[in-house]
């Protein structure tokens, strides 16, 4: 790392930069404002977002800065933008919730705000440090937002749990990034890459052990089998819009940083430790997309409870955006996360609705009959319920479709994944048509009362629903600009190559 | 001069203890201190390939990981506290109100 090499461009962080600087400021208009300052810092925290992602829009199309600390590219961008809209959204949502909750108002959005930063550092990581602290900072955070409901017994259970295996995971990633270290002797995840391609890696083994290590790593922080077993316990115990925020938002951060070490980094076949390398993860991978989609569909259809159903959904759901990954390339997998993220926030915001003060309603049972008292919501519900189902027109099956295809044309040995993939998208049609069976062809069950929904709320929703049918109908625009974003990954020099 | 592989048997070895204290132990905060134990190794391991590369970046990287250890123990101490103050224990086998 030279010091002329450094290109300190303010500029390429300005999101990040941005997004901290947010939370700093409703940090501090909190602390000043006597009684909380609830809708001021909705405000802040939602002109803050917008804010960055007009950086993002704004950002140079590739680029590496602070000598390869951070680096621009078009998973970056993607990712970037997906991360600001789910945060969009949950601050959107978070504002109802805190109210109806009586719940302090004005750390919430800070949280938000230093989570979003963790995360878009970790998809603008371009080095193992970096990746380190963005997972950092974005996993601190959620832990506290995980216990935010300070007197519930279940969110602080949720919270440690958490947190205690969200730690001991780091421990692996980072035991991980230091053999590749001591393998490669560098941090920089281009250098890497063309020290692999070189075949000038010092200690071989070293560098497999830390793979599989980072590979755990990554596994436990995107939720995939054998590492799930945290996920249905903290999204239960979580406060809903939290297990909304933390079940879309980080996933698709770790999402870009693994892609980036995993199908950028280590993806070299030019020497013979590199095609080792690289047939070992892609081979792993496969087989924890496979073990992943089963138990998340196959568990989550014996499940009684709305929120703990959907982190089995969201566990299998990993497994499909693994299954792009074997491909080697990002756009099926930001497309998916896209996708899955719009839907999955929208069918949580009615559960948190649905839910009352302090999540008490959240067994399927008591979604009896409630269909036709609560149009808006219930008809809301079927529709993501559908989406995340994969059933046309919606997001869901436009990106399972995409995905499939994908990796069907550009990964002839891993068709079965394929057809694994489909099976199992069949099978999780029962658990995602079991709740709206209940909600329409069940009597209401007693004691229902119409949840009130404030604007905020409303805006989120009609959000989520028109990214559901936008993403499911007419996602030839975003399909071209990834389709083009994957020429740009081509043709951009890397930094190891000068 | 101590190779480098005595560091990283210990640093190994360290790390395993660490990993074996989080599978058998049951107190919060023992297993927070075996996490601990679990980043230390790490550091030990980055700073001796760092001596031994004759690259800064590793001890550079040790910094990162001590700086945000820091604030992991503070949130996790917290959450911990939180947790003791509803339920007065701090085993975790006892907080099973989530099924798992």
């Amino acid at each position: 790392m030279q010091i002329e090499n450094l290109n300190l461009n303010y500029g390429a962080v300005a999101p990040e930069i941005i997004a901290a600087v947010t939370g700093v400021i409703s940090m501090l208009v909190d602390a000043l404002s006597p009684k909380g300052a609830r809708k001021t810092n909705a405000v802040i925290s939602l002109v803050g977002l917008v804010l960055a992602l007009l950086a993002v829009v704004r950002l140079e199309p590739s680029g590496s800065y602070f000598g390869g600390m951070v680096t621009t590219d078009p998973v970056r961008v993607f990712f970037s933008v997906i991360i600001l809209l789910v945060a969009i959204i949950a601050v959107l949502l978070a504002g109802q919730f805190l109210r109806d909750e009586g719940l302090p108002p004005g750390e919430f959005f800070t949280l938000i705000m230093f989570a979003t930063t963790g995360m878009l550092l970790l998809a603008s990581a371009g080095d193992l440090v970096t990746v380190f602290l963005g997972l950092e900072i974005a996993s601190i955070t959620t832990y506290v937002m995980a216990g935010y409901r300070r007197y519930d017994v279940r969110a602080n259970e949720s919270s440690l749990k958490y947190f205690l295996l969200g730690s001991f995971s780091t421990a692996f990633m980072l035991y991980g990034m230091a053999l590749t270290y001591g393998a490669t002797g560098n941090t920089n995840i281009a250098a890497i890459r063309a020290i692999i391609g070189e075949g000038r890696v010092e200690h071989p083994a070293l560098l497999l052990i830390g793979a599989a290590m980072m590979l755990v790593g990554f596994g436990f922080k995107i939720a995939s089998a054998p590492f799930h077993l945290w996920t249905p316990d903290v999204y239960e115990g979580a406060p809903t819009i939290v297990t909304g925020f933390m079940g879309t938002g980080p996933k698709a951060a770790v999402f870009a940083a693994f892609l980036r070490v995993f199908a950028d980094g280590f993806n070299v076949t030019a020497s013979p430790i590199g095609a080792q390398l690289q047939s070992t993860w892609i081979s792993a991978v496969a087989v924890i997309a496979v073990l992943t989609m089963t138990i998340g569909n196959v568990i989550a259809i014996s499940q009684k409870n709305i929120k703990r159903m959907l982190a089995y959904s969201s566990i299998a759901h990993a497994g499909y955006a693994l299954v792009g990954f074997v491909t080697g390339d990002f756009a099926p997998v930001a497309f998916y996360m896209l996708a899955y993220s719009i839907m999955s926030l929208g069918a949580f915001a009615v559960i948190q609705l649905l839910a009352r003060a302090g999540d008490q309603k959240t067994e399927i049972a008591d979604y009896a009959g409630i269909g036709f008292e609560t149009p808006a919501l219930s008809f809301s519900l079927a529709i993501f319920l559908l989406s995340l189902g994969g059933i046309p027109p919606t997001a869901g099956f436009m990106s399972k479709f995409f995905v499939f295809k994908t990796t069907w044309d550009a990964a002839p040995h891993y068709r079965w994944l394929v057809i694994a993939a489909v099976v199992n998208s069949i099978i999780s049609i029962y658990y995602y048509l079991y709740p709206i069976v209940v909600m329409f062809f069940r009597p209401l069950a007693p004691g229902f009362i119409k949840p009130r929904i404030a604007t905020m709320t409303t805006v989120a929703l009609i959000l989520t629903l028109v990214g559901t049918f936008y993403l499911g109908l007419l996602p030839n625009r975003l399909m071209n600009a990834l389709g083009q974003g994957q020429k740009a990954v081509a043709i951009q020099p890397r930094l190891g190559d000068r | 001069m101590v190779p480098l592989s005595w560091y990283l048997a210990l640093s190994a070895v360290l790390f395993t203890i660490g990993v074996v204290g989080v599978l058998i132990q049951r107190n919060a905060i023992v297993l927070f201190m075996c996490i601990e134990l679990m980043l230390n190794a790490v550091n030990l391991t980055l700073v001796a390939f760092s001596r031994f590369l004759g690259d800064v970046t590793g001890q550079l990287f040790v910094f990162m990981v001590m700086t945000v250890a820091a604030a992991e123990a503070a949130v996790g101490l917290a959450i911990i506290i939180s947790l003791f103050r509803n339920r007065e224990t701090l085993n975790v086998d006892e907080a099973d109100l989530l099924k798992l």
